[in-house]
């Protein structure tokens, strides 16, 4: 099993963040959201969902309570901390910032 | 913030970990039966759906194992798990755990005994109010450490703008007479404002104010140190309000300072506070010291004794202090004296203690620091090196777990957790140790004078602290290395219990080598210190001091603190002289202003009758004075009738002083041979005239000439001195001199009982043999010598049993090798000396090295060395061949195993 590179992984924390930041979800339900939103685009494995939820939550940017879930059943339910959220706002600024620099590399003509 | 969350959360991964392992269960489980029910949804049949999900998943333990990372759990857990597996490892070898904690314990020890010692001189901070505020005025410079006259203090304190408070004080030691017995205190006279700006409250009563210090002369109150009063007051209740005599003056104790409190400097207790106005009851000026018998100081501005301490305002640099201070100092000054020179004054951090003192520990400290430093290397090379040999017995073990799958850095973090343990371990044995060797000190403390500071070191938080970072650096230094070499065997011929590939051999040995070569270099260096030392020491007893050393019994005859006029002095020290004289075993007494090889001295200017003379004008006396190397000043002391007689300080010309050199009589001197020998070479120097006065005399003719002798310390050079008679020059303060005709030491107390009969308040605590005496000037050369030695005695026992442990790896390692050379027709002797000389080219190559780093830092102990040369031959010469000798033993055993091995055995050993 390889490891997701560095750049995806942060991808995918940021990602899970801004899902979260809408409302709290549990693991599965972030899972779905993921692919509804992305459009099947981004690929994320269910099995490596979980890794990165557990890291965001040792950093403290999101927090965990036990709830009954829509089909009243205990789940557990993510949601972003005030630090998360700066973190959030950071590295969306950072992403746009990225992409629009390569956006505009792409689009140079070639001579 | 992000902190909230995370402690609570990394705590519960660890210590619920099985409600973590649960939570995570169920959570996955969560998400595959959603997943499930979704796929079912989308058509999959039940099984079908579940074995989908679980795809997705790619791993359910594989996942639950990348949470637990993500969760750091493994960090903590491992830790434990090593801790416990290093634990029993140390268990299971008990004699390599306890020469490798002992070494570690010694080492260690050795360092925090020896830090503690840095703590107390030069790290501890005086227990007052706010001490980073408070800075020490010094007059004259930064350096000078020097002192003010009271009427310059009380310009400066009320002038200054840069201080919230200025206080002085200066030291005294006084007669305290009370409830029948008279000791001598050390204390301190100080102005009123004194406690207000160091910030100190009184622990009983009060403490002393500016209002006890208005009126000269009335002011007869004192306050007490906590030592004093529970040392001498046995801490009575009604200690306030108590009525004391000091110095045969009537005073009341109106309050008592609390514990730990000893004045404003740091490493002087100072048991006694009385107010500024009481000077002249207290600190009377000794006469012939200011030229005036009755000076007020309270007035005189030549006579500086003050020290400054004070409270600066906020915002005030160090700069602008010393600018502003020194332009009013000089100021002032000039009003008395036009155009006189600048008067810098110059302020220093209390906190960095006493200018002086540090100047002199720092040296001393430094030295100490790095002979107990490389006893600590010293025992971290052998604790390496025993770490290594048991890698290598080791390595099966250590190849079945990385071939295993275990990783590299897990096996270094394993290896170091066990000398982490190891090096704790040494280091609770070494604070025990430490914490034994201060209790020794302090059950024999030093004979009283022979160091410049009261030590009071105790191990205290700090020292534990220093204990446990060295530790923790102990274990890293020795263990990271072998750690390094271990976790990497080669992997198959480990595994098949073979080490011994030559070149995995030599690798081995190569690090073992370097770190015996480096032990003997540094045992060298620690063996050459100490024989230096020793050496030094012997020079400095064995040297004559050109009088009867042996036989003097010494006490001060503190009579300037009875305020005795000059004929009641005179007449009380013939009485003292003739009483202790008529004691039963006394020989001879005398008195004399300066007692010779006590530390203190005397200078005057010189002038010689009839030839060309200088302006020179001066008389100066105090600790370490003296004219050594000048011509145109000379050592002098007043010495009363038989003071030769008694010294064993034999005539060589002339005669001695009697009755002829009376008060009115013609001025008369004796001096010493090498006095004539430097002014005058080729006459006779008898009826000579000489001045010590000024250039316009009064002239003093030279009756006679007596043997050299030391003045200041036996280590000096000789010095020429001039001795003027007693009845010819006022002296109040001398020492009593007694010439006993066996032991002196047992003349001791009916000396004491004679002179208290005489003079019942003359405090007369201190009367020693002059050899004790010369014995507290060599302590500190004595402890030196006998520290180095000790270190250098354990630096050769851990370099030897290096040598010893290196030496019988090595063997063990090539059994076969010897078994094959035997086999094929080498002699036992042929097989002895092989060893032999593998195992004394490491110890030359460490002699080489050590000799030649000796060689080169043997300048920097110059300054401690007394009469030999910091490259003595003698000592570089039998230092390497001791260390060779020893390191031979240790081989010799070795190499008779080898040569006795039987060829077949050594072949079939594997």
């Amino acid at each position: 099993v390889s490891k997701p590179s560095d750049h995806l992984q942060g991808t995918l924390d940021l990602l899970i963040l801004k899902i979260l930041a809408l409302e709290p979800q549990h693991g599965w339900a972030i899972a779905q959201r993921l692919m509804q939103v992305s459009g099947d685009v981004l690929q994320v494995s269910d099995g490596s969902l979980y890794p990165a939820l557990h890291k965001l939550e040792q950093e403290g940017w999101i927090t965990a309570t036990w709830r009954p879930s829509e089909n009243n059943r205990r789940a557990k339910f993510y949601e972003l901390t005030g630090p998360g959220r700066r973190h959030l706002e950071k590295e969306s600024a950072n992403w746009q910032r990225l992409s629009a620099a390569i956006a505009a590399v792409i689009k140079l003509k070639e001579a | 913030m992000r902190w909230l969350h995370v402690i609570p959360l990394r705590l519960r991964s660890v210590f619920r970990r099985s409600r973590v392992e649960d939570e995570l269960d169920e959570e996955l489980r969560y998400h595959l039966e959603r997943q499930t029910q979704a796929f079912s949804a989308n058509g999959l049949a039940p099984d079908d759906a579940r074995a989908a999900a679980l795809r997705a998943m790619g791993g359910v333990e594989a996942r639950k194992e990348q949470c637990r990372d993500a969760r750091r759990v493994h960090l903590l857990e491992d830790s434990i798990k090593d801790l416990r597996y290093a634990a029993r490892m140390l268990r299971r070898g008990p004699g390599f755990t306890a020469v490798a904690v002992l070494s570690l314990a010694l080492g260690i020890g050795a360092n925090t005994a020896i830090f503690s010692l840095v703590n107390a001189t030069l790290l501890q901070r005086l227990p007052i109010v706010d001490p980073a505020r408070l800075v020490y005025v010094n007059n004259g410079g930064p350096s000078a450490g020097a002192v003010f006259s009271y009427p310059a203090y009380a310009e400066l304190r009320d002038a200054n703008q840069v201080f919230d408070g200025f206080a002085t004080w200066g030291g005294i030691v006084a007669s305290l007479n009370a409830d029948g017995a008279t000791d001598l205190v050390s204390g301190a006279i100080v102005s009123g404002n004194f406690f207000d700006v160091i910030g100190v409250q009184a622990a009983r009563g009060r403490v002393l104010t500016p209002r006890d210090d208005v009126t000269p002369g009335a002011h007869p109150v004192a306050v007490i140190g906590d030592g004093l009063w529970h040392g001498r007051f046995g801490g009575r209740s009604d200690i306030v309000g108590h009525e004391i005599l000091l110095n045969g003056q009537r005073f009341t104790i109106v309050g008592v300072t609390p514990p730990g409190f000893g004045g404003a400097q740091l490493g002087v207790t100072r048991d006694l506070y009385v107010p500024m106005m009481m000077q002249a009851v207290m600190r009377p000026p000794r006469a012939g010291y200011t030229g005036e018998m009755d000076a007020d100081l309270l007035k005189v501005r030549t006579n500086q004794w003050l020290f400054g301490i004070a409270r600066v305002k906020p915002g005030i640099s160090t700069a602008q202090m010393d600018a502003s201070l020194s332009a009013q100092a000089t100021a002032f000054h000039r009003e008395v004296q036009p155009g006189a020179p600048p008067r810098p004054v110059a302020v220093t951090p209390v906190n960095d203690g006493p200018p002086g003192q540090r100047a002199q520990m720092v040296p001393v400290a430094a030295l100490l620091m790095s002979v107990v430093g490389a006893v600590l290397l010293i025992a971290c090379a052998n604790v390496a090196n025993l770490l290594l040999s048991r890698g290598a017995a080791r390595q099966r073990e250590i190849a079945i777990r990385l071939a295993i799958g275990a990783g590299r850095g897990r096996m270094i973090r394993q290896m170091l957790t066990e000398s982490l343990l190891l090096a704790l371990m040494g280091g609770a044995a070494g604070v025990l140790l430490a914490w034994a060797l201060v209790r020794a000190w302090a059950m024999s403390p030093p004979p009283p004078g022979a160091l410049p500071v009261a030590l009071d070191f105790t191990i205290d938080l700090r020292v534990l602290l220093f204990a446990l970072g060295l530790s923790v650096v102990t274990g890293i230094v020795f263990g990271l290395a072998p750690a390094l070499r271990v976790s990497r065997p080669a992997l198959s011929p480990a595994l098949k219990d073979d080490v011994h590939v030559p070149e995995e051999r030599g690798r081995w040995l190569t690090l073992r080598k370097a770190l015996v070569v480096a032990e003997v270099a540094l045992s060298l260096l620690l063996l050459i210190a100490a024989g230096l030392f020793i050496q030094s020491l012997r020079r400095a007893t064995a040297v004559d001091p050109g009088f009867a050393a042996g036989k003097l019994l010494i006490a001060p005859l503190n009579v300037n603190l009875l305020r005795y006029t000059w004929p009641q002095s005179r007449e009380f020290y013939q009485r003292a002289a003739d009483r202790v004289a008529a004691i039963p075993g006394v020989e001879s007494a005398s008195v004399a202003r300066i007692a010779v090889l006590t530390g203190g001295g005397s200078t005057r200017s010189l002038h010689i009758e009839g030839r060309e003379a200088t302006e020179n004008q001066f008389q100066s006396e105090g600790r370490g004075l003296s004219a050594a190397g000048r011509r145109d000043a000379v050592s002098s002391n007043v010495v009363g009738a038989g003071y030769f007689h008694t010294m064993g300080i034999p005539l060589r010309r002339g005669r001695d002083f009697g009755a002829q050199d009376g008060e009115t009589a013609p001025l008369a001197v004796v001096v010493t041979e090498s006095f004539a020998a430097t002014h005058f070479s080729n006459e006779d120097p008898i009826g000579k005239r000489i001045s010590v006065t000024g250039p316009r005399g009064p002239w003093r003719a030279i009756v006679g000439v007596v043997r050299d002798s030391k003045y200041l310390t036996l280590s000096e050079e000789i010095t020429p001195i001039v001795y003027l008679p007693l009845t010819q020059h006022r002296e109040n303060g001398v020492t009593l001199h007694v010439r006993a005709a066996g032991d002196p030491a047992v003349l001791v107390p009916a000396v004491r009982a004679a002179l208290q009969s005489l003079e019942p308040n003359l405090p007369v605590p201190n009367i020693q043999t002059m050899t004790s005496s010369l014995a507290a000037s060599l302590y500190v050369s004595r402890m030196g010598a006998g520290l180095l030695a000790a270190c250098g005695a354990l630096a050769l026992l851990l370099a030897s049993i290096g040598v010893y442990g290196v030496m019988a790896f090595s063997i063990a390692r090539r059994t076969r090798e010897l078994g094959i050379r035997m086999a094929l027709g080498a002699e036992r002797r042929d097989v002895f000396s092989l060893v032999i000389r593998e195992g004394m080219t490491l110890v030359g190559a460490g002699i080489a090295i050590g000799l030649g780093c000796a060689l080169g830092g043997a300048q920097m102990l110059a300054a401690f060395l007394y009469g030999v040369s910091a490259r003595d031959l003698p000592t570089f010469a039998t230092v390497p061949l001791v260390l060779a000798l020893v390191a031979l033993i240790a081989c010799v055993v070795p190499a008779r195993r080898a040569s006795r091995a039987d060829p077949m055995t050594a072949l079939r050993c594997d």
